[in-house]
């Protein structure tokens, strides 16, 4: 029997599974999709979008409204993400003690394990000279439109942009274990040193006993029941509230799958008469940091995306489609990110336990939204772009929600200790139990939970 | 030539490709690239569920005419303004046809016969990629 079964590679399951290795205990790791090291990933944004993500990169709530990227690989979203290494601020951790009567829920409580699961990670904060032309645009118009922005700190170490590497490349995988996904950081140094990893397995559901818990699963086809004494569910928002609907735990957790939320971002592009390139070097290294942008509901960075990601967000086809597409080199972007309500988000399984995601954006989050496109549209008017494309379509990469925590049993799922209620041996710390959208990148603080509960768990 | 679509479910594939990405200027066709060589590269990490429905809906569009064909990526396109009802519907196929359309045109991968510029080509995309030794 394992002490701990992590379900999970992520942010949160990565960080676990260093860290009970490394205490002695016997942990096992399992993950739905596959491993893939930094000579493996695929080598085309084609590739990498079928291969790294569930659905085969094509992933939808139920009205088809907004698109999830949610990664499937060992490393889990860490490996297909910026890896942007934000603390939360006072606001967001007071409106989720708010919302949950957890007390550590302060930038002071957190702030020792944050110092320790940053130690862990290669962290470089960007400077003027990293910026790239589509940067050096978005912080000139910040400038004159005084709008506070920030250089961006990201886990990365030699990277070597500065000899001509393009860092959108790690997008689909880092290629030189640069990118501090918890594959570098965390399951390559415990795999050294013994930790136990079933790749391609995907978690049926799980079944609680008094002493331990059995895993059902299932890998290359083959059905398998693992024993524990203890599992961590670290799938993710979807993958850890998938499982806990699957289990049957609905009727004694009536919070089980609901708030949902996820930063719904919109990004928007300025077409320029000659090239932007925001696609090279460093492509993401700075954000907007303007108090206002906080105050109504909404962050800005400056990012862009390979060509098909792009396609994919005009709502055209035809020639005035490729009429656009034609300009991806002399295009600025912006994402707007909004902080949405849980309220308007929902997990279910239909009968053949396939997960239902229902988004809907509240009239807050509307007037958020809208807030956040308007301060684009000035920023790229600023800019000087002479046309601009505002995309339609939102997608969620910052999956949150779902396994809330909380010290209410029937407003929330995971006590305090990260155990779910009233099922001792179950533990859940990834993003699934935010208990609303904090309005910041939330990989770290993700890692920073993990940290706090391996520590509590080898007490 | 595909394991995945059927003979008719890739005659409907390239004609919808055609409509979504036609000859203009510097872009070739669609069809033309020979994208649908790769079509398996891309669909075949969808869930077979999903594919099985798909595959049956691109066999019926296959039968159907231009107008229909035209008519219907029109409805697709402008169903990302409505809500609800047959709209949702619509949106699905939109953003899983597009998927697979976009997704193999700027894939920057060609067919063996396609001698032109390739549409990543046309818009000009370059990556740099210093691998790391071990």
């Amino acid at each position: 029997m394992y002490d701990f079964i992590i379900v999970g590679t992520g942010a949160s399951g990565g960080t676990l599974a260093r860290n009970l290795h490394e205490s002695g205990a016997k942990v096992l790791v399992l993950e739905a999709g596959k491993l893939f090291r930094k000579n493996t990933f695929p080598k085309t944004e084609m590739d990498y979008s079928a291969q790294l993500f569930w659905g085969g990169g094509l992933e939808f709530d139920s009205k088809a409204k907004t698109a999830f990227l949610r990664s499937k690989c060992v490393g889990g979203t860490t490996i297909v993400n910026q890896c942007l290494m934000d603390r939360f601020d006072d606001n967001a951790f007071d409106e989720w003690k708010n919302r949950s009567g957890v007390d550590f829920m302060s930038l002071t409580s957190m702030s020792p394990y944050y110092d320790r699961a940053e130690a862990q990670l290669k962290l470089n904060t960007f400077e003027k000279k990293d910026l790239n032309t589509n940067a050096k645009l978005f912080t000139e118009a910040c400038n004159e439109l005084n709008y506070k922005w920030k250089f961006l700190r990201r886990g990365m170490c030699d990277c070597k942009v500065e000899e001509g590497n393009d860092c959108i490349a790690c997008l689909g995988g880092c290629h030189r274990d640069s990118k501090q996904s918890t594959l570098v950081v965390s399951i390559q140094v415990a795999e050294k040193k013994g930790l136990e990893i079933k790749a391609e397995f995907e978690v049926d559901k799980i079944e609680h006993f008094v002493d331990h818990v059995i895993v059902y699963g299932e890998q290359g086809g083959v059905k398998q029941q693992l024993k524990t004494a203890k599992v961590i569910l670290a799938g993710g928002s979807f993958g850890s509230t998938h499982i806990m609907l699957k289990s049957g735990f609905s009727k004694q957790l009536p919070a089980l799958g609901k708030g949902f939320c996820q930063h719904p971002q919109f990004m928007f592009f300025g077409i320029f008469d000659t090239p932007v390139d925001a696609h090279k070097g460093n492509f993401q290294s700075v954000a907007g940091a303007d108090p206002s942008f906080r105050a109504k509901g909404f962050k800005l960075e400056n990012v862009f995306a390979q060509p098909i990601s792009v396609a994919m967000l005009f709502n055209t086809y035809g020639r005035e489609h490729q009429d656009i597409m034609k300009n991806y080199r002399n295009m600025s972007c912006i994402e707007a990110a909004v902080r949405d309500e849980p309220e308007g988000g929902e997990l279910t399984i239909n009968n053949k336990g396939k997960l239902i995601i229902t988004k809907n954006l509240t009239d807050q989050d509307k007037r958020r939204r809208d807030a956040g496109l308007e301060t684009i549209r000035s920023i790229l008017h600023k800019q000087g772009a002479k046309r601009i494309v505002e995309s339609p379509i939102f997608f969620g990469l910052h999956l949150m929600g779902g396994c809330s925590i909380g010290v209410d049993g029937k407003k929330s799922v995971v006590n305090p200790d990260f155990q779910v209620h009233g099922l001792k041996n179950i533990y859940i710390a990834d993003t699934s139990i935010f208990p609303s959208a904090p309005g910041i990148n939330p990989s770290l603080t993700t890692m920073t939970f993990s940290q706090k509960l391996s520590e509590e768990l080898v007490k | 030539m595909s394991k995945i679509f059927s003979s008719s479910a890739l005659k409907a594939l390239t004609r919808i490709g055609d409509i979504i990405a036609p000859k203009n200027g510097e872009f070739p066709s669609f069809s033309e690239v020979g994208c649908l060589e790769h079509v398996d590269d891309v669909a075949s990490y969808a869930p077979a569920n999903d594919l099985k429905d798909l595959n049956m809906v691109l066999s019926i569009l296959s039968i159907m005419p231009d107008f229909f064909l035209k008519w219907l990526v029109k409805t697709m396109n402008n169903s990302h303004a409505k809500d609800g009802g047959i709209s949702d519907t619509f949106r699905m196929l939109d953003l899983g046809l597009k998927g697979i359309i976009f997704g193999t045109y700027y894939s920057g991968k060609i067919g063996k016969n396609f001698k032109g510029k390739s549409p990543m080509q046309v818009i000009g995309f370059s990556m740099t990629r210093i691998e790391k030794a071990d």
